[in-house]
């Protein structure tokens, strides 16, 4: 990947009145959260979180509720002070900044997204998209432009003039979106965006969200409780578990190599037929057998499960993987089944 | 496999063939009443166990003992109770007893009597110097009467006594009945209420609770029964021994306080009272200033721009009988008072109410104190507002003041605290600040409730406005009390309507402008 957008390192966040205490003892003995409010009465938020984020990149952050994703997020644009760390945006160390850069950073470069929408109610669509304009001084006349710009590129056009109100919750999200990009800043924080919603809305916004930041090259931190949105959405995932980070992989990865039995246990229910590659459960095969198969069908090693059950449906014979052309290894069809089993 | 079986097993087949586990509540109630828990397991089996009315258990202690054996349980609500009720009956049974019933009037008739004698005696001195004695024998003849009739009325008391000492007996042998009947029924309840809160509930027998219903007892039934049987007691039981010198040095002391107070803050005083009078000469010249035609037509065209059509016509029908009865420029002078207050009100509370709004700490140290102005009745600081501040009107204001800020600091802070965190927390992640949060988040959303709050103070300050004419407030408040001090009902009447009408055109205005602003 290219440049970090966003880099956090070894932050942690403790509430509470004995910070330095909790963290010294967290750190030295490993002591857990539980025992953290036993003893010290803190709350271990985030516990030693490093994790960046590449430019035009969707990095979800999956956890339960009370796993610390809220709060870790709410890190990068210091709504939340770490008890320790750094956490760079854009180069720049957030917490160095002083009020003023921090506030100029939050209106020009970070959007964010919140799971209860959070729009001002007394405020039209267009006045609540304008707002990050209006906080920093931008002209009615530039700031209302923008704002039906904004609003266009969630297909919300018509509904300028409206209360949020009058809305159903899957567009007052899609206003919630707007407004994050009306500044258009680099950065979008999305706080569980579509928790919310119903599930066909939510599909829906996911979709739509997915090709918004594409063409617009936003990089995201993603926020989500459910893994297969962030399977859907997201090009990385770090995995939450009581404030601490358990693993960061491609939703391949986390689906094929859980880090530890939390991991497994939630990967258990997820379709793997569009997340596991072709070159994943392929086996090795010697020349003189490629030979051999040599009329079997190809393809590449990239493909999902899904694109290999609809090529092994026309043949009995194994199917031969290519990468860059040339052929790399063979798929039976019990090493298809056995791999949309899960490699058991 | 195991699960299935148990759920096989345990699944009731109704309601009926469900077994009542006696031994676990047994040991509960043993743990509860510590003292002869074998009794008490079986009452309250037999309380449980009751289908309708009133369980029928007798408890012997508690009918026998009564209150003393309800305050050693720690059941006060019952010692309360049946002490208050036992004591009832024995004072009847007391004055059955020892109070001389009919003592004054056999005391009267003794006298009578002597009188008669006396008489008879003029009268046989006066046959024996030869004068008529029929004038002395007639006065002696209507006091042996009136002695007859007073013994009579001795015996009919001595006769009551007995009745009174019956009704005493009866009353006492009907409480010690419910006592014994109601005792277990009582206790129960409090096992039930001690099941659930064993840390705040009393259980057994305590030294400490017997200890403390002997006390009362001792300090209640022997001095109220002796206070109501016997005639003639000392003077210290009915009237507490206060020494008059204590008031009359507190009262100086803080007199003297308060005269030094108001001395060395004078230029203080006087600045407030500058103020408070410069806001109502303004309103007062624009109000009263202004000719009357403007007036009216201004609050005519208010009243139907912001209540509607019938609010307008009501306003117009008001402002004719204000204005007919030559009311006008004191009504005038009453709304610029209450126009004032609430201006000050509104200038000083809300801002009060946005900090206490966002501190909790000093929210605390305001509660009580926002508490007092309220409850405390406005004659009590009526006298010290005259001490520090004079008389006239801009010392009613601030008795206004005092009495009508608290609504609008409330219900600004309880607005101030309904901003949801998460439209506050979205508006500074888009880079507003403090201020902008406050102007463009917490204020407009926190609108609606200071809005009430501000209609709230406007009707405190109506109904204060009245009173502030005991200190030399001015309006319509002064018709009435002038009124009231020659008992003239006409006039007192007449201005009672006209600030009746006043108060109530300001309500509607006002209610109808806040619904309107509401709707929006």
């Amino acid at each position: 990947m290219t440049e970090a957008v966003v880099e956090l390192s070894n932050v942690w966040k403790v509430f509470g009145q004995q910070e330095a205490e909790t963290m010294q003892a967290a750190k030295s003995t490993g002591l857990t959260k539980a025992e953290a409010l036993d003893q010290f009465g803190t709350v271990i938020g985030v516990r030693d979180a490093s994790f960046s984020v590449a430019r035009g990149e969707i990095f979800c952050i999956m956890g339960l509720s009370g796993s610390g994703k809220s709060t870790l997020v709410r890190h990068v644009n210091r709504l939340i002070e770490p008890s320790a760390g750094t956490i760079k945006v854009l180069g720049r160390d957030v917490g160095a900044m002083n009020a003023a850069q921090l506030r100029e950073m939050r209106a020009k470069h970070i959007g964010m997204v919140f799971q209860h929408m959070a729009l001002m109610p007394h405020r039209s669509v267009r006045d609540n998209v304008a707002y990050p304009l209006e906080v920093r001084g931008v002209p009615k006349s530039k700031r209302w432009a923008v704002s039906d710009h904004a609003l266009g590129l969630v297909d919300l056009v018509g509904y300028e003039d409206r209360l949020p109100k009058e809305l159903s919750g899957g567009m007052q999200q899609r206003v919630g979106i707007a407004r994050a990009l009306a500044s258009d800043p680099e950065i979008l924080l999305m706080d569980e965006p579509f928790s919310a919603l119903d599930p066909l809305i939510r599909l829906q916004l996911q979709d739509q969200f997915k090709s918004l930041v594409r063409d617009l090259n936003k990089s995201t931190l993603f926020i989500t409780h459910d893994l297969d949105e962030a399977i859907r959405i997201g090009h990385r995932i770090a995995i939450m578990k009581d404030g601490v980070i358990v693993q960061i992989g491609t939703p391949e990865q986390i689906v094929t190599e859980p880090a530890d039995d939390y991991v497994r246990e939630f990967v258990q229910g997820i379709s793997r037929l569009k997340l596991v590659k072709a070159h994943t459960i392929m086996e090795a095969a010697s020349p003189e057998r490629l030979q051999a198969l040599n009329g079997a069908l190809r393809i590449d090693g990239e493909s999902d499960l899904d694109a290999l059950i609809d090529l092994s449906v026309d043949t009995e014979n194994p199917i031969i993987i290519t990468e860059n052309g040339k052929d790399v290894g063979i798929i039976t069809k019990t090493t298809l089944l056995r791999g949309i089993q899960g490699g058991r | 496999m195991d699960q299935q079986a148990d759920m096989a097993e345990g699944r009731p087949g109704s309601v009926k063939d469900i077994e009542v586990d006696r031994a676990a509540l047994d040991q509960s109630i043993a743990e509860f009443v510590v003292q002869n828990p074998d009794y008490y397991s079986r009452s309250f089996h037999k309380i449980h166990d009751t289908t309708s009315g009133i369980p029928l258990t007798f408890n012997w202690t508690a009918a026998l003992l009564g209150p003393l054996w309800a305050g050693a349980r720690g059941i006060w609500g019952f010692f309360w109770g049946f002490l208050i009720l036992e004591i009832i009956a024995w004072v009847q049974i007391g004055r059955g007893t020892w109070g001389e019933l009919g003592a004054d009037s056999l005391a009267q008739a003794e006298r009578q009597a002597a009188r008669a004698q006396e008489f008879l005696q003029r009268a046989a001195e006066a046959t024996a110097a030869g004068e008529d004695p029929s004038r002395f024998e007639t006065l002696a003849g209507n006091l042996t009467r009136a002695a007859e009739r007073s013994r009579d009325a001795a015996e009919a008391a001595a006769a009551d006594a007995t009745f009174i000492l019956m009704t005493g007996l009866g009353l006492l042998l009907v409480l010690k009945l419910v006592q014994g009947i109601w005792g277990n029924i009582a206790y129960e309840k409090q096992y039930s209420r001690w099941r659930v809160t064993p840390d705040q509930e009393v259980s057994g027998i305590q030294t400490k609770n017997i200890v403390l219903a002997v006390v009362l007892m001792l300090i209640v039934a022997p001095l109220t029964i002796y206070r109501f049987t016997i005639e003639n007691i000392p003077d210290f039981l009915t009237a507490f021994p206060a020494d008059p010198d204590h008031y009359s040095t507190t009262a100086r002391w803080l007199e003297g306080q308060i005269d030094a107070a108001a001395l060395a803050g004078s230029g203080a005083f006087d600045g407030v009272v500058l103020v408070v009078r410069q806001v109502l000469d303004a309103i007062s010249l624009a109000l009263i200033g202004t000719p009357w035609p403007v007036v009216m037509m201004v609050i005519f065209v208010v009243a139907w721009r912001s209540a509607g059509p019938r609010v307008a016509i009501f306003t117009a029908a008001a402002l004719a009988y204000i204005a007919f009865l030559g009311y006008w420029e004191i009504a005038m002078e009453t709304v610029a008072l209450v126009g004032a207050a609430v201006v000050l009100c509104v200038v000083i509370g809300i801002p009060l109410g946005i900090w206490f709004g966002k501190s909790e700490r000093a929210y605390r140290f305001a509660e009580p104190v926002l508490d007092l102005m309220q409850t405390l009745p406005a004659f009590v600081y009526l006298i010290p507002i005259i001490a520090f501040f004079g008389t006239g009107n801009p010392p009613g204001i601030l008795a206004t003041i005092i009495f009508g800020m608290p609504p609008v600091i409330r219900l600004t802070a309880l607005g101030m605290r309904g901003v949801p965190d998460s439209i506050k927390e979205a508006a500074l992640a888009f880079g507003a600040s403090r201020r902008q949060v406050l102007k463009d988040v917490e204020l407009p959303l926190a609108l609606p409730s200071i809005m009430t709050g501000v209609n709230q103070t406007i009707l405190m300050c109506l109904s204060m406005v009245v009173i502030i004419s005991l200190i030399g407030g001015g309006g319509l408040g002064k018709v009435i009390l002038e009124a009231l001090q020659f008992a003239a009902k006409g006039p007192g009447l007449l201005g009672g309507f006209a600030i009746l009408f006043v108060a109530m055109v300001i309500d509607r205005i006002v209610q109808g402008a806040f619904r309107r602003a509401d709707q929006k």
